[in-house]
């Protein structure tokens, strides 16, 4: 009963999460990924590219990309229009204009699993293991969500290959930022001058950002009253799950989601039945 | 805020309807389709199996098989588990258990156009054209478009045994086969005789009765057009007859890999010139 009460003052406050429940505007724009893909990075990408004159720090990112999954409907409310918001959502057809990010489900588990000990969500003694099923299988708190699959295909077979949806891939930005960059910017009408590609992904770097989160990290929300010995901006490379991630547990994504992976351009190490030969190269599509 | 106040205050009666909130329990089962897919009909159909006593009506049906954008919080709350509820929306990964219906999005645009119309959302004689053009885009009802609303449930969870895919053709080419099936899925006896007598109480005809006598007392019909019925044909492949080639051929061109994966038979192209083929990205069953 309180905490009905509690939920009905923040309603009426307008200070509830804006979540699933945002109010979208035909002008917004999303930038949308499973959680632990380059979401936070592709958000300063663009801030510093939309944003010029003044360099995105963890103090002022919300206020110019938004995480309508952290900040309150009300706040998200009060940015102004037109709105480039962050989300984790899987597929909602009430966004219209989609900057989807995807990174390799064996490389994310790995963030993932340091993620969720920074958040005290698991201890530091939880097997690897353990953690790649459950997040395999849908038992992480982020639950709602979805899977890593669910997400990525909800999204990626309804709008791939629309003239209002630009998919990034996480490696890809890592090979060269400022040529995905220069995608995003021509996706957002924004000239795509060299030199201001180049000033945002030079104020974008991971030594900048992991220098700002140690002096700005308990004044951002996504990284306040957390384990501070765990780091938010991780090691910003990809492949790692070569060396780290356990053979039954890479095994174990790819047989769960192999055509998908495929389909994405991220090889397999074990051969799932014919599955190889089927996938076809979703990047690939034309136009629909 | 005074508006948000009343609102507020509604709530703490449990005077609202849930919506996206409803709180979902791992026993519950949702019968999910794109609107005039057959979603009323299989409520019927299900209600009357699995409430064989109760008189199964338009104005019962939302405490039976409620719908979380109609039916108050309150009943939800008063009602036995497991629940059986309606929903429209694309896929959601909280729904525990999903019943999915199909129906070809050929008989789907002429549905949903005469059902427009019934609810004075288009006028008579409003351009098939335009009406094509926004069924494609997704503009003709909140949930997606039919192929968003389609695709995003079955590359998550076909194959998968929390869900069960329904053709609206096969429920109405042999009812009993496929509510058998629905009865095994939901733990339901499912003998000859119960799943035949919910059959013959969901029937067209007897359906169009009911809606006859109770259409002021239904929100499904309420504030409609009552000299046009919200229980149509009940028959597959009108579009034959009633959908101009040209807009056939637009519907193929768009979702022609998902509806030649569902068995819908295309008329204006090769299925085998459609790409990409949906069933290399399906999920690759149990887990």
């Amino acid at each position: 009963m309180i905490w009905g009460l509690k939920k009905i003052i923040k309603y009426a406050l307008g200070t509830d999460v804006a979540g699933r429940n945002l109010a979208v505007y035909p002008d917004d724009t999303f930038i949308v990924s499973y959680p632990r893909s380059g979401n936070t990075w592709t958000r300063f990408l663009i801030a510093n590219l939309v944003h010029p004159d003044q360099p995105v720090t963890f103090a002022n990112i919300e206020r110019l990309i938004p995480d309508c999954e952290a900040m309150s409907s009300r706040y998200v409310k009060s940015v102004p229009r037109p709105r480039i918001i962050k989300s984790h959502e899987y597929f909602d057809p009430r966004y219209k204009k989609v900057i989807y990010i995807v990174r390799d489900p064996r490389d994310v588990a790995l963030s993932y699993y340091d993620f969720s000990r920074k958040y005290r969500q698991i201890d530091d003694a939880y097997p690897l293991t353990s953690y790649v099923s459950d997040f395999v299988n849908g038992r992480l708190s982020s639950a709602d969500w979805g899977t890593w699959g669910e997400n990525v295909a909800s999204w990626v077979h309804t709008r791939n290959g629309r003239a209002e949806f630009l998919l990034l891939r996480y490696e890809d930005m890592q090979v060269d930022a400022q040529r995905e960059l220069d995608k995003v910017s021509r996706f957002l009408g924004i000239d795509p001058a060299p030199e201001r590609l180049a000033c945002a992904v030079e104020r974008s770097s991971a030594d900048r950002m992991r220098g700002m989160e140690k002096t700005q990290g308990d004044q951002w929300v996504a990284t306040k009253n957390k384990r501070s010995d765990i780091p938010f901006v991780r090691t910003a490379k990809s492949g790692l799950w070569k060396e780290k991630l356990p053979a039954t547990s890479i095994a174990e994504i790819e047989s769960a989601w192999g055509p998908l992976m495929t389909a994405l351009g991220y090889d397999l190490t074990s051969v799932i039945g014919d599955q190889r030969e089927t996938g076809l190269s979703i990047t690939a599509r034309g136009t629909r | 805020m005074i508006r948000r106040l009343v609102a507020g205050s509604k709530r703490i009666f449990g005077m609202y309807r849930p919506k996206r909130d409803l709180q979902i329990w791992p026993d519950d089962v949702y019968l999910v389709s794109f609107p005039k897919s057959g979603n009323t009909w299989t409520r019927f159909l299900i209600a009357n199996l699995a409430h064989p006593n109760e008189t199964v009506g338009f104005e019962n049906i939302h405490r039976l098989v409620p719908d979380p954008f109609v039916t108050w919080k309150r009943d939800f709350d008063r009602m036995s588990r497991p629940r059986i509820i309606k929903s429209h929306e694309c896929f959601d990964p909280r729904y525990p258990r999903v019943m999915y219906i199909v129906r070809d999005p050929r008989d789907v645009v002429i549905s949903q156009y005469h059902y427009h119309r019934k609810c004075n959302k288009i006028e008579d004689g409003y351009p098939m054209e335009k009406f094509v053009g926004r069924f494609l885009a997704g503009q003709t009802c909140p949930h997606g478009s039919w192929g968003e609303n389609v695709t995003t449930w079955l590359t998550s969870r076909h194959n998968d045994p929390r869900f069960l895919l329904l053709r609206y053709e096969d429920m109405v080419a042999d009812p009993h086969r496929e509510m058998t099936r629905v009865a095994k899925f939901l733990g339901v006896p499912a003998d000859g005789d119960r799943v035949a007598n919910a059959v013959e109480r969901s029937a067209a005809d007897r359906m169009r009765k009911l809606e006859r006598a109770q259409a002021d007392k239904s929100s499904l019909t309420k504030d409609s057009r009552k000299e046009l019925s919200f229980v149509r044909a009940a028959k597959s492949g009108g579009w034959r007859n009633e959908l101009p080639d040209q807009f056939a051929a637009r519907i193929e061109a768009k979702w022609g890999h998902v509806m030649t994966f569902l068995g819908y038979e295309l008329a204006t192209r090769d299925a085998a010139s459609v790409e990409p083929e949906l069933a290399a990205f399906l999920p690759s069953g149990p887990r």
